[in-house]
């Protein structure tokens, strides 16, 4: 159980990680200023659309949403297509839920105490505490583009590869993130309208 | 001896009765045409087939959960392919199976018990596959309904029911409902655009799939 909450937790904390640094610091920026700039992020509001590469799969499984975050502790993560479900965290509480014939309806208590996890250890990564992490070594390009490279520990690296982070040209903002599991399956995110530090209403973190 | 024949009679009706409350009787069948035994084939994909659905899973009422479903299959080797995920894309399940042989691919806790993994690819078969060999028996019911049956040496039987429902149901050998299967139309290159599995036995549950669009 232990060992499927950690896969859990890497590959969930890889694909929301990939929202929350959005709109980070540009290419050029050293080490040192790109953590600098984690720690002026107070919020972040985006979109993004996922692709899920898997070998039984042709054609990759796209799905589309959007993410909004408070450096405060709170979190939405939402799919809007082709399923409807949202995480939302504020504080230490996790609840999960999905669309079903007209309403919001909670979704099983299964995978929350993983997403806790999750957003535990998020927490070290959105304020640039990488080092901190017991599961993932970090290493940083300036490139351009600049990229974050997030290679896990042994025993992890049974599920996930590599985590790529690139840079966009535009200051401040992440281009995509790629996560490369063993066997050929890879998850790709692309993020779009990025914005940062806007005021973000307190019942998107409460009602789904 | 009045009494005893009596005493006999009575005996005789009550294990008639006891008998019917433990076996429920077959739907009796009117001749049907040969067209009939086609349609009931074609609820099921008849070559190879890839898919993508939405399942809500709901284990009673007002808990449910939401998951992706993918399922590839070939009805010539009976072969399948099924991978089942978080709305995130993490895999829960996955598992193939050739002819009758399962190997389960990867499989998480709570999803990494045998008895998960074989409930599952029954379910699969279930709703994609068509029962092996013909039909036992066929015809149209009263009301009209095509229906083609399917009995199996270990007393189960498999129903297919065609009328303005299409269903596939299971029975096991006391003839009580295990499950059943709702296909809804349109149907996209052989695929029902929605399905809904009720399982009864052993355990209750409901799987409300959506074939996404796009797919296969």
């Amino acid at each position: 159980m232990r060992k499927s909450v950690l896969r859990e937790i890497v590959f969930l904390g890889a694909v929301t990680f990939a929202g929350l640094v959005a709109d980070k610091p540009v290419h050029s920026q050293d080490w040192a200023s790109l953590k600098e700039s984690f720690r002026n992020i107070q919020s972040v509001k985006a979109e993004f659309v996922q692709e899920r590469h898997l070998q039984i799969l042709k054609d990759p499984l796209v799905s589309e949403g959007r993410f909004f975050y408070l450096a405060s502790g709170s979190l939405r993560w939402e799919y809007l297509s082709p399923l409807q479900s949202v995480m939302l965290q504020k504080g230490d509480n996790v609840q999960l839920y999905h669309f079903s014939e007209g309403a919001w309806k909670q979704d099983m208590a299964q995978g929350v105490e993983a997403r806790r996890m999750v957003l535990a250890e998020m927490r070290q990564w959105f304020q640039g505490r990488f080092e901190e992490s017991r599961i993932f070594r970090h290493s940083y390009s300036q490139g351009p583009p600049g990229r974050i490279l997030l290679t896990p520990g042994e025993g992890i690296n049974k599920f996930i590869l590599v985590i790529e982070i690139v840079l966009s040209d535009r200051p401040g903002v992440i281009e995509r993130v790629e996560i490369t599991e063993p066997g050929g399956s890879a998850t790709r995110i692309v993020f779009r309208n990025v914005e940062l530090n806007a005021g973000l209403p307190s019942k998107v973190f409460d009602e789904p | 001896m009045n009494f005893r024949k009596k005493l006999k009679a009575g005996l005789i009706v009550v294990l008639m009765l006891c008998a019917g409350c433990l076996y429920t009787p077959e739907t009796p069948l009117l001749p049907g045409a040969s067209e009939d035994l086609e349609s009931c084939a074609a609820l099921f994909p008849s070559g190879p087939w890839e898919c993508v659905h939405k399942i809500e899973a709901v284990i009673s009422q007002g808990v449910s959960s939401s998951l992706i479903g993918i399922t590839k299959g070939d009805p010539a080797g009976r072969e399948l392919h099924t991978v089942l995920l978080t709305p995130e894309g993490f895999i829960l399940f996955e598992a193939e199976q050739r002819e009758h042989a399962m190997s389960v691919l990867k499989a998480v806790a709570p999803f990494d018990s045998p008895a998960f993994a074989r409930g599952l690819m029954e379910d699969v078969n279930f709703l994609f596959l068509a029962p092996e060999g013909g039909p036992s028996k066929w015809g149209r019911t009263a009301d009209g309904a095509i229906l083609c049956r399917w009995e199996s040496p270990d007393g189960t039987r498999r129903e297919v029911t065609l009328s303005t429902v299409r269903k596939i149901s299971l029975r096991d050998r006391h003839g009580d409902l295990a499950k059943e299967a709702l296909f809804v139309v349109p149907f996209v290159k052989g695929l029902a655009s929605q399905m809904e599995l009720r399982v009864h036995k052993p355990a209750p549950y409901r799987l409300k799939m959506n074939l996404l669009p796009g797919t296969p």
